[in-house]
């Protein structure tokens, strides 16, 4: 390699290939996804983010949630995601298009969160996921600084967003424990993850029986 | 001795040091930042009640100040002084070089801080806020430009392997960084195109930027520690180019089975198998470090172990049926850290104890620092992979089974992580070790008694590139 111009040339050559491909070629294939719109619904899925949701969705990230978190559903079949409630279908593309800042992770310290809001059986509701960023469980720790400990004044009514907490963790008497504004985001963001509908791609392709596919060239015939 | 401590060194000195003693202590800190964070898996409320340091913040300052500050530094500092050493003359426009390396090391405490206060990005390897990225982008520049007119001024017009990997290094890297910054910050991408380009960014900042500034130090140490010409060196120029191309087009390694085109997965699952081609000449060329005398040599010996194992790692987990075992557990994390702390902080390291000594003309000032370094660095390298590895094959049993709830994984990989933990408290010890003997060397330029002179193996002094 005796020529520098050939040489700087051929390294812009193939960072240029690997861009091209892998970056504009996704972007080219994902980059103008749309809502899908369903006639007999009437409606547009995925809806849209909800405000508050928005803001919880930074929560999350600054806080490093997705370091333990993942939040895509792997289809049926690969892995255990569906045996353990996290979806029936596989996350597609379409799930994200209205996510500022798509969060799927890399890690499964904890549970996977992508339907977090649609948990089967019974899906957790603000006041549970409050509980337990304040007390934290098993390999979660506890989040207490996205809490606020005040006191009571005289008289005063305790506020109808505190933690109803028992035992040891309960507040003592004549304080109480609020959420903060944040907490109260995360938990709003949270509850937003859920992916009802089942778009076309992401409807779980039914495992290919041998017979049956001898029965239906059979039946041409 | 006198082949050895030569004028050009010794006039190109001062950017050199400066790199070097704030890659060593950026060392030290992120393997503070590690620590915490190797703690907090296992302990999960271990300095809980602190917003500044919850475990996904802990462990993004621990990858940040360690790829930014200590390969970043280190392997700037390495690649300059392999093009100086190879152009024959001091470095030209020293005054960039360091304007540059204060600029980033401020670059990479802002990210840090910006980290700690909630500007966490959340991508793998690329943790910078989005503020840093420019300072980032501009001071690499700056350090880069006695590199490359170091390139282009060198004497003969031939160029060597370890000509190559620096310049691909020092050019490629701001690029990289400019796409993802363009591409995730400035104007970002929607839905799931961001983590692939963060993954593009993961894996092109890995073998375009990280790996190469190794390679091109373990290509001019390794033959002259040996005092022999690389065997099977006509391959090189393949292998480089193989790894250039091929390099960026592993970004989809991560994202197998996920929400993205099933060709991006794919070409991943190709492009790593391909690099293997690469890692095998590297290893023809290189496998001279075995056996060859000095420390320089057992670390690099040990870099390059590291490099092999992890890139066939890598390529066996790109597949569809072993990702479904290995991916989202700690056997991620050991890959990582077999890549960054074992293949190119071990070649790294060994190119700081073999340029040192003739950056300073010094001598290194305690065997004993350097002896026990290397222990605790090999000890803690080796049990660190293994513990999480191990970490990860529970994990990856218990996950795919449905009936085993978190808490069991909790408590099955609890041991390992402690064990974990127990490799983190090593390799800061060991890195301690390195940091001190360094400042104290550094220091031993500025007495005015004439210290220890610095004897080199005999093949050293033979061999010119």
């Amino acid at each position: 390699m005796k020529n520098n111009v050939l040489f700087f040339a051929g390294l812009f050559a193939a960072l240029g290939i690997s861009w091209a491909g892998i970056v504009i070629g996704s972007n080219a294939q994902l980059g103008s996804l749309a809502p899908f719109y369903d006639d007999s619904e009437g409606a547009a899925f995925p809806p849209w983010m909800p405000g508050a949701a928005a803001r919880g969705q930074l929560v999350y990230r600054d806080l490093g949630c997705a370091a333990c978190h993942t939040q895509q559903v792997r289809r049926p079949g690969f892995g255990s995601d569906k045996e353990r409630g996290w979806g029936d279908r596989q996350s597609v593309a379409r799930d994200y298009i209205y996510q500022p800042f798509p969060q799927l992770g890399l890690s499964r310290v904890g549970p996977d969160l992508a339907n977090l809001g649609d948990r089967k059986p019974t899906a957790p509701d603000a006041s549970d996921l409050l509980q337990m960023l304040y007390t934290g469980s098993g390999g979660m720790p506890s989040y207490r600084f996205l809490f606020e400990t005040r006191r009571l004044g005289a008289g005063a009514q305790p506020s109808e967003k505190a933690l109803k907490l028992v035992g040891a963790l309960e507040p003592r008497a004549g304080w109480e424990i609020v959420p903060t504004p944040r907490a109260e985001s995360l938990v709003a963001y949270l509850l937003s993850l859920k992916n009802p509908y089942t778009y076309p791609e992401a409807a779980p392709v039914p495992p290919e029986k041998p017979e049956a596919a001898v029965a239906s060239t059979g039946g041409t015939k | 001795m006198k082949s050895e401590y030569s004028p050009t060194d010794a006039a190109s000195r001062w950017p050199l040091l400066l790199l070097l003693i704030k890659g060593l202590s950026w060392l030290v800190i992120a393997g503070a930042f590690s620590l915490i964070a190797s703690i907090q898996v296992h302990t999960p409320n271990f300095m809980a009640v602190c917003p500044v340091f919850t475990y996904g913040r802990t462990a993004e300052m621990a990858e940040t100040a360690f790829v930014y500050g200590w390969l970043g530094n280190t392997g700037l500092a390495l690649a300059l002084w392999v093009l100086l050493r190879l152009s024959g003359e001091p470095l030209r426009a020293q005054n960039w070089a360091i304007a540059g390396a204060i600029f980033w090391n401020l670059g990479v405490f802002g990210a840090l801080v910006g980290i700690a206060l909630g500007d966490r990005t959340g991508f793998e390897l690329l943790g910078l806020p989005g503020y840093v990225q420019l300072l980032l982008f501009v001071s690499y520049g700056a350090i880069a430009v006695p590199g490359i007119l170091a390139w282009s001024g060198r004497l003969r017009r031939i160029s060597f392997a370890s000509h190559w990997y620096a310049a691909a290094a020092l050019f490629l890297f701001p690029w990289i960084l400019s796409v993802a910054h363009v591409m995730l910050f400035s104007s970002p991408v929607r839905g799931v195109l961001q983590p692939i380009v963060a993954g593009w960014y993961a894996q092109s900042a890995w073998t375009l930027w990280l790996a190469p500034l190794a390679l091109s130090v373990a290509y001019y140490v390794v033959p002259k520690v040996t005092g022999r010409v690389l065997p099977s060196y006509e391959f090189a120029a393949l292998a480089f180019w193989c790894l250039v191309l091929v390099g960026g087009l592993t970004g989809g390694r991560h994202l197998v089975g996920g929400p993205v085109p099933a060709w991006i997965p794919s070409v991943a699952v190709v492009s790593c198998a391909l690099l293997l081609f690469h890692t095998f000449v590297v290893l023809l060329n290189l496998r001279g470090a075995y056996g060859a005398p000095g420390i320089a040599a057992k670390f690099i010996a040990f870099g390059l172990t590291a490099y092999v194992v992890g890139a066939l790692c890598d390529s066996l987990t790109s597949f569809h049926g072993i990702a479904l075992h290995t991916q989202f557990t700690f056997f991620d994390e050991a890959q990582k850290q077999l890549a960054l702390y074992g293949a190119a902080s071990g070649i790294l390291m060994g190119g700081v104890y073999f340029a040192v000594p003739r950056i300073t003309g010094k001598a290194w000032l305690s065997p004993n620092l350097v002896r026990a370094h290397l222990g605790l660095y090999l000890c803690g390298i080796v049990l660190l992979v293994a513990m999480l590895a191990t970490a990860g094959s529970a994990q990856s049993r218990d996950l795919l089974d449905a009936s085993v709830p978190f808490s069991a994984i909790t408590a099955h990989t609890h041991p390992a992580l402690a064990g974990a933990t127990a490799a983190e408290i090593l390799l800061l010890l060991g890195n301690i070790a390195f940091l001190v003997n360094f400042y104290g060397t550094a220091c031993e330029i500025l007495k005015l008694s004439e210290p220890a002179p610095f004897a080199a193996a005999p093949a050293a002094e033979t061999h010119a590139p």
